[in-house]
């Protein structure tokens, strides 16, 4: 039997094993053990590769500390405060209740920089509301699940953080690229939001209150501030990525740790209504004490004891693709196919079907080395390409059959999986235009970034 | 030399207390059945001290990754903290926190075996008849011992590659690389004992005719 066949052979098993339910980590680790036996590549490389990835991690470190602050940011209060704002600005439309959970899914993202801790914290808050609210309990845990999908684009972003990390690219610039597309995403995603409501005629209309919108823009202070933060770090360069994440999570804490007395001092039982709240009592959070600590970080450590694992192995399987020949393999594919918009758009139908299948850290681990350079030699800017590459590796968290916040929505919400898929298709084509639009436009995501 | 007699001289290459002689011993083909003993017997223990001492069964793992991850936030922010406000920096600020992210990393990863949070595409698994859910979770045990048995083997070669080399980590005195190192076998070791917990728990439900498969919510048990 040729190398070929064997391969061909390796990856079918593993494929059945992962419509079995084995674990993706488990999956990509037996086809680079398989394909190890197959090309003599020593089986130390992939266990090295799984203590090799920290060596140089501390770019990568930035990952789980903004996993963190969104974990801090949530128990403390601050992300409610931004809905709520968002809720007071948006709830006089028609879906406003849905365009505030998009909105605020975009806010929430501009602090943490996961997807999944998105979709958990959004959906999770939003969800019962939006269920009383009189929308479907489908759509509602598909625009949690979409509106996720900027976690990774606004930034802070943890799979930016990884390209840039893996392409020696400056991550702060690219965090920079990532604002208009990811602000983009949102509005196209309000947008189908809107107009399926306004079908469908779900939600209750709140009257615009300008007090409100100031009331609850005063209350979500603190969210701004660590937004401001963050930006401030990278757009100045004043700490580094990792570094703007540590002085994020100190400051969260800081700040839950200090709101906490101060709003039991002014007897905020978290239930009162916004309208009958003061505007001081809007200025402090709920907060959290210091014995609730652990239990916050517990669950970022839940989840990066589940992301960081699938780098490393993904890693190791960017190597054996790497000897298999996969990157002159696919580079003649892809060039093949003509000048910069046949390779352009190549790429992306490689990303959206790659996406289809894998989770977004192996898509963009495996896929970006090989897809990066042969874009660059099309013409095609680099920092451009990566936020092509991530907003089609973000559209995978949608689309089935492993579409992660498919699954965390699913999760968080109890709506079954296969039953959300419905409402994703809307959020889908909105999300694919923008996709489009910013490829084709390369402004779009260069236009904030300093002096080149 | 056959690879039972390169596996027995693991042992002795151990108790010698000698990098030199642990290298030697753990770069043989015999390491690897060595690591099948280390893994299965190690995995049994594991389990046995989960069973026997329940606080360390639900905090081991998690009390490591959180203190981990606590100082790693202290230490950069307090990096950046002491850059603009003293004008002075750690040199161990930028290199410690990436070797406590790998410990981090493996025993969060080990704790979610435990909580079977691992990113999976269950759909099908969860409609299959009991049996079949049964085999289905038979061959995921065979495979993360796969997975224990390779990282333990590679982990504690590359162990002894670093301390026989006196690797140290960059910027700090006297603080060697292995240190740090050791913790990854001892990680991999933890999640053998967690695979046969669960294996014995499906088993049980499966004899008594109790769901096998229940909902895993990421960050819903902690």
């Amino acid at each position: 039997m040729t190398d070929g066949t064997l391969i061909g052979l390796i990856s079918l098993g593993v494929t059945i094993l992962f419509m079995l339910g084995t674990p993706v980590l488990l999956v990509i680790f037996y086809w680079v053990i398989g394909c190890s036996f197959v090309i003599d590549l020593p089986l130390d490389n992939t266990g090295n590769e799984l203590l090799n990835v920290f060596n140089k991690g501390f770019a990568l470190l930035a990952m789980p500390l903004f996993i963190l602050t969104g974990d801090l940011i949530n128990q403390s209060g601050i992300a409610r405060r931004l809905s709520d704002f968002a809720y007071s600005c948006l709830g006089w439309l028609r879906g406003g209740l849905a365009m505030a959970a998009l909105a605020a899914c975009g806010l929430f993202a501009a602090i943490s920089g996961s997807n999944s801790a998105t979709t958990a914290t959004i959906g999770s808050m939003l969800h019962p509301e939006m269920v009383k609210g009189g929308y479907d309990e489908r759509f509602s845990a598909a625009t949690a699940a979409a509106g996720g999908t900027v976690g990774i684009i606004i930034p802070p972003s943890i799979i930016f953080i990884v390209y840039g990390f893996l392409l020696n690219l400056p991550i702060s610039d690219l965090f920079i690229a990532g604002i208009i597309p990811g602000a983009m995403m949102v509005l196209a995603m309000m947008t189908a939001a809107f107009i399926i409501c306004t079908i469908n005629g779900w939600g209750f209309l709140i009257k615009l209150s300008p007090m409100r919108v100031i009331k609850t823009a005063i209350g979500a202070w603190l969210g701004f501030f660590a937004i401001g933060l963050v930006l401030w770090c990278i757009y100045t360069g004043k700490a580094s990525p990792t570094e703007a994440a540590g002085v994020t999570v100190g400051v969260c804490i800081i700040i839950g740790l200090i709101c906490y007395p101060l709003n039991k001092l002014m007897g905020d039982d978290g239930e009162t209504p916004v309208e009958e709240k003061s505007a001081v009592s809007m200025l402090v959070v709920k907060g959290f004490t210091i014995m609730s600590l652990p239990q916050i970080v517990s669950r970022s450590a839940q989840i990066t004891g589940i992301l960081v694992p699938l780098i490393a192995i993904s890693v190791a399987m960017q190597q054996v693709m790497s000897s298999l020949g996969a990157k002159e393999f696919i580079g003649a594919f892809v060039t093949g196919m003509g000048g910069y918009y046949a390779v352009l758009f190549t790429s992306m139908a490689i990303v959206f079907v790659t996406g289809m299948i894998l989770e977004s850290l192996p898509v963009t681990i495996i896929l970006a080395p090989i897809l990066a350079p042969i874009a660059a030699s099309v013409g095609v800017d680099p920092i451009h390409f990566s936020v092509i590459f991530l907003v089609g590796a973000s559209i995978g968290f949608i689309t089935p059959p492993y579409g992660l916040n498919l699954y965390v929505a699913s999760g968080v919400t109890g709506v079954p999986y296969f039953r959300l898929l419905r409402y994703t298709v809307p959020y889908l084509i909105a999300l694919i235009s923008m996709w489009v639009l910013v490829a084709l436009i390369p402004d779009l995501a260069l236009w904030l970034l300093p002096a080149r | 030399m056959s690879i039972w007699s390169e596996a027995a001289s693991v042992v002795p290459a151990i108790l010698s207390n000698d990098t030199w002689e642990m290298k030697n011993a753990f770069y043989s083909d015999g390491m690897w059945l060595f690591g099948v003993v280390v893994t299965l017997v190690g995995g049994i223990l594991a389990h046995l001290l989960f069973k026997a001492v329940p606080f360390v069964e639900r905090h081991l793992e998690r009390g490591v990754s959180v203190i981990a991850y606590l100082v790693i936030a202290a230490i950069i922010f307090w990096g950046v903290v002491d850059r603009f406000v003293f004008s002075n920096q750690w040199s161990g600020s930028t290199t410690i926190p990436p070797f406590l992210f790998m410990i981090m990393a493996w025993f969060g990863c080990s704790y979610n075996v435990k909580l079977r949070t691992h990113l999976s595409f269950s759909e099908f698994r969860s409609k299959m008849s009991p049996k079949g859910q049964m085999s289905a979770l038979t061959m995921d045990t065979v495979l993360w011992f796969g997975f224990c048995l390779l990282a333990i083997t590679t982990s504690l070669r590359f162990t002894a590659y670093s301390a026989d080399n006196f690797q140290m980590v960059d910027g700090v005195d006297n603080v060697m690389k292995w240190w740090f190192y050791i913790t990854v076998p001892i990680a991999f070791i933890l999640m053998s004992g967690r695979v046969v917990g669960n294996w014995l728990e499906d088993w049980g439900n499966y004899k008594a005719g109790n769901p096998i498969i229940k909902t895993a919510v990421i960050g819903g048990d902690v």
